[in-house]
């Protein structure tokens, strides 16, 4: 890794000169909100922003798409390229650029998912630094610091971003599209600073202590069944969480009906058909949906990874209707009770 | 044999037949696949003796319906339910909190009311009368659903309609939810699979596509009314398009 000041005021050269070898996209307004877009001049970029509707997952692994197109006579698969764009994915906070290494554990296993693949070799990632809401925590899993899963890295330090630089890509295009400046130990210490100031002001006070064990023995603790009769089973926490990978897969054909195409879409544990099965279904009820989120998230990809499957992002905090999240749950398992 | 097709409509305001017309990009494919032997709205023959498949539009409301479904169902080998009316009672529906004698003499004065009324009913779904095979819902339907439902029938697959609700396909149009605007939307217990369009649009779903089997009223009722909407107001809401499932249980 190494550094390199940035001053503020270049930030737009930086993205105009990203823009000529790849599609830019950061964060824009949508309403009060944001969400990541391709920008189409660098003013739309709001790198004051606090979160997006949507992580960046969408980005490799998009919300619907064509696996392949077949045609139904000789079942022949007429199509399966992978559309991609070269890409940079311009100002994701730490928890947003670990969320991505997770996904990886995922996707790039033994036998990696080509489409995901494919995005994630012809992306460059900026992360930047952030300031906590209150609906963050990822404090509480360590996933508020980030390094590596980025090219290059902004830490604001007043008029400047003093950027780690940890890829000969993101290298290369500091050289090209900025002038910025060599580090000096006042840069180091204000990064440290600065870096200070941000854990200090998490909100958060989750007590994760032993929850995998909690998880084990609060098996069929009433919690579950309380969590169970308020969740809608929306499942608008999964869609918009950065680390929720699962998905479901069908066919569909075309009006003339000769061909056909593969489809790829998002899906959820939290969904009554996720779990439904030639003999029935395995997970009928809400409460069990509920329990198996948490499961899978603090428990089962915690046994394979050895990390939570949460980044404390607080998109579900701020999407569930029904105010059920990480903290509310952990919180549950602690002290046996569901706050109210 | 290209299956025969039949489109017929009950009490609806031939909206959904309308969307059929609408689907100028794959009309000509469909049509090159279905023998198609009547359309109440756009032909003016007869209904045939004999056919395979009949899209039936619209809610029940008179004795001679029942009587026309039952024949139908005699003679399809497949039902399709499309629309509102057709598959929840949909807006004739509301006719359900009424007195209805009261109301044909309101409407047609005391002497004809009751001849008026005779052999009318309380507007239903077509499910309350004969067993339908396949359902589009929406009002109106959308076609690119009614093209995949189709393209199942065609196929010999069995209905398959989302029995989640709405928000998950909002969120990932990245809509900013209603009830963070103080606004109350239907989505929370409403059908998904028109992709969450209303919301797209910026406007509040209103509950076309049936109430979804998967939803959890007792909850959704609660965030309503903990986001300040008065007690009711949910249900009240929903009655638009969900009256007569809701009187039928
Ligand atoms: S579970 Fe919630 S807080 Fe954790 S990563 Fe997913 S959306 Fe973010
Ligand atoms: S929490 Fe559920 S939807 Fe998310 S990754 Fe795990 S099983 Fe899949
Ligand atoms: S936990 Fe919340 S967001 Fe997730 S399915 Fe239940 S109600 Fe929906
Ligand atoms: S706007 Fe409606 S459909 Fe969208 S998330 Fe909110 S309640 Fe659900």
């Amino acid at each position: 890794m190494f550094f390199r000041v940035i001053p503020k005021r270049e930030i737009p050269d930086l993205v105009r000169g990203l823009a000529h070898e790849f599609e830019v996209v950061g964060p824009v307004a949508k309403g009060e909100s944001f969400v990541f877009a391709p920008l189409t001049d660098p003013s739309e970029l709001r790198l004051d922003y606090d979160t997006t509707l949507l992580p960046a997952k969408q980005w490799f692994f998009p919300a619907s798409e064509t696996l392949m197109r077949f045609r139904v006579a000789d079942n022949a698969v007429v199509d399966d390229s992978v559309d991609v764009t070269p890409r940079v994915l311009f100002g994701l906070h730490p928890c947003d650029v670990n969320s991505l290494l997770l996904m990886d554990n995922v996707f790039l296993g033994d036998d990696p998912d080509p489409y995901y693949k494919a995005r994630r070799d012809n992306t460059l990632i900026v992360g930047l630094s952030c300031m906590p809401t209150d609906t963050c925590f990822c404090d509480a899993w360590g996933t508020d610091e980030t390094h590596w899963g980025f090219d290059i890295f902004l830490s604001e330090i007043g008029d400047d971003y003093y950027a780690s630089i940890r890829s000969v890509k993101g290298a290369e295009v500091v050289d090209r599209y900025v002038t910025g400046r060599e580090v000096t130990e006042e840069d180091t210490a204000a990064f440290q600073a600065r870096t200070a100031s941000f854990k200090a002001a998490f909100a958060s006070d989750i007590d994760t202590s032993q929850l995998p064990v909690l998880l084990d023995a609060k098996y069929d603790s009433g919690i579950w069944a309380e969590l169970g009769d308020l969740c809608l089973s929306c499942g608008a926490c999964s869609m918009v969480c950065p680390t929720c990978h699962c998905f479901d897969v069908h066919d569909e054909l075309e009006a003339d009906q000769t061909h056909g195409t593969r489809v790829r879409t998002w899906d959820s544990c939290m969904f009554r058909d996720f779990a439904e099965v030639a003999h029935g279904n395995f997970r009928e009820v809400r409460a069990a949906r509920v329990r198996y989120r948490y499961y899978h998230k603090q428990w089962g990809y915690l046994s394979r990874f050895e990390r939570v499957l949460c980044v404390g992002c607080g998109r579900c905090t701020r999407a569930c209707k029904a105010h059920i999240d990480p903290p509310r749950v952990v919180r549950a398992l602690q002290t046996g009770v569901v706050d109210r | 044999m290209a299956p025969r097709v039949v489109v017929l409509s009950l009490a609806s305001d031939f909206g959904c037949q309308v969307q059929l017309s609408n689907m100028t990009d794959e009309i000509l494919d469909v049509l090159g696949l279905i023998d198609l032997s009547y359309w109440q709205l756009a032909s003016s023959g007869h209904m045939p003796d004999a056919y395979d498949v009949a899209i039936v539009e619209g809610a029940v409301t008179t004795d001679e319906h029942v009587a026309l479904l039952e024949s139908v169902r005699a003679t399809a080998g497949v039902v399709i339910a499309i629309g509102a009316c057709a598959n929840t009672g949909g807006i004739p529906g509301l006719a359900n909190l009424l007195d209805l004698d009261e109301r044909y003499g309101v409407v047609y004065g005391d002497g004809d009311g009751p001849r008026v009324a005779a052999g009318r009913r309380a507007p239903m779904p077509l499910d309350s009368v004969i067993a339908v095979d396949y359902h589009v819902p929406g009002c109106p339907i959308d076609p690119p659903e009614f093209l995949r439902v189709l393209s199942r029938v065609l196929l010999g697959l069995k209905n398959r309609v989302p029995d989640l609700t709405m928000c998950a396909s909002c969120k990932i149009n990245e809509t900013v939810c209603f009830f963070d605007r103080g606004e109350l939307c239907l989505g929370l217990v409403t059908r998904a699979g028109c992709g969450a369009r209303c919301p797209s649009l910026n406007r509040p779903c209103t509950g076309c596509r049936g109430i979804a089997p998967d939803a959890n009223l007792v909850a959704a009722r609660a965030i309503s009314i903990a986001s300040g909407r008065p007690e009711g107001a949910l249900d009240d809401a929903l009655r638009i398009y969900n009256t007569a499932k809701e009187v039928r249980g």
